[in-house]
């Protein structure tokens, strides 16, 4: 998934922001855009070198100063989780509405759509749909 | 799949994607993890990250976890090689053992650069540095 995907689905959780001057801002996220601009609460923001801190209750970062986010590790597989759920759930919505018409089992079907190796792309759905379509003619 | 290489994108990271990488950061850091994403900005993600120092022959590893970087940042991505990887002539030590080393390594080498575009400023009309932090 892309970078700021991650991070979109990093809202509510905590994490350390680097800044190019070297400050730190250890906090959670509240919000982010496209730009990478941040909003973080319950922050301690550590000077650069590490000498001065500050606690601050809410603070906006301009995503032009971020070198780089720390996130915890578990966030990337949690976000996965979720987006095989969410698309386990499309999928069967999908396949609820199509009319199975024939002898065609309606296990055969989840099998096309759970061990599809084109997972969710678009080619796979078409493919799925081409499928559904040729079975209705049998 | 070769005969369709001219036709592939340049300047695409997606043959690096899953693989193991160093990053090295305009502040001089090295980071190595594997590849999981990037977007067009060369926005990085970056999974089971290792900060890396070196001072002489030795080097020493610091676990960081997940990364996400900011692609302005970044100097160069290179591809580790995971079968020739331990075959450096480098041994490993404590962080906390090398770390000092390190940062006087980084300080000097600070100093250095700032005397450099002093002179090239004063005597050779070179322009400044932008000073932010590249220090790579």
């Amino acid at each position: 998934m892309l970078p700021l995907s991650l991070l979109n689905a990093a809202q509510n959780k905590p994490m350390l922001v680097e800044l190019k001057n070297g400050e730190t801002f250890n906090g959670h996220l509240v919000n982010c855009d496209n730009f990478m601009n941040i909003t973080l609460r319950e922050v301690f923001q550590t000077s650069p070198d590490a000498d001065r801190f500050w606690k601050v209750k809410e603070c906006y970062i301009r995503g032009s100063t971020i070198k780089y986010i720390r996130v915890p590790d578990t966030l990337l597989d949690a976000v996965k989780d979720e987006q095989n759920r969410a698309r386990e759930m499309g999928r069967s919505a999908r396949g609820g509405n199509v009319s199975r018409g024939g002898a065609y089992p309606s296990f055969f079907l989840a099998f096309h759509f759970r061990l599809s190796p084109w997972g969710s792309s678009k080619a796979g759905v078409i493919a799925c749909r081409v499928i559904i379509q040729k079975q209705r003619r049998l | 799949m070769d005969s369709l290489i001219p036709f592939t994108t340049s300047g695409s990271l997606v043959d690096c994607v899953d693989r193991k990488m160093m990053v090295v950061l305009r502040d001089g850091r090295k980071l190595i993890g594997v590849l999981r994403s990037y977007d067009q900005f060369a926005n990085l993600v970056l999974e089971d990250t290792v900060e890396r120092i070196y001072h002489a022959d030795v080097f020493a590893e610091r676990w960081q976890g997940l990364y996400l970087i900011r692609g302005e940042n970044v100097v160069l991505l290179g591809e580790i090689d995971l079968d020739q990887e331990d075959e450096i002539p480098l041994r490993q030590v404590e962080w906390k053992v090398l770390e000092p080393y390190h940062k006087q390594d980084v300080a000097t080498k600070k100093h250095r650069d700032e005397f450099k575009a002093g002179v090239l400023y004063e005597e050779k009309g070179f322009c400044k540095e932008g000073g932010e932090g590249d220090g790579y």
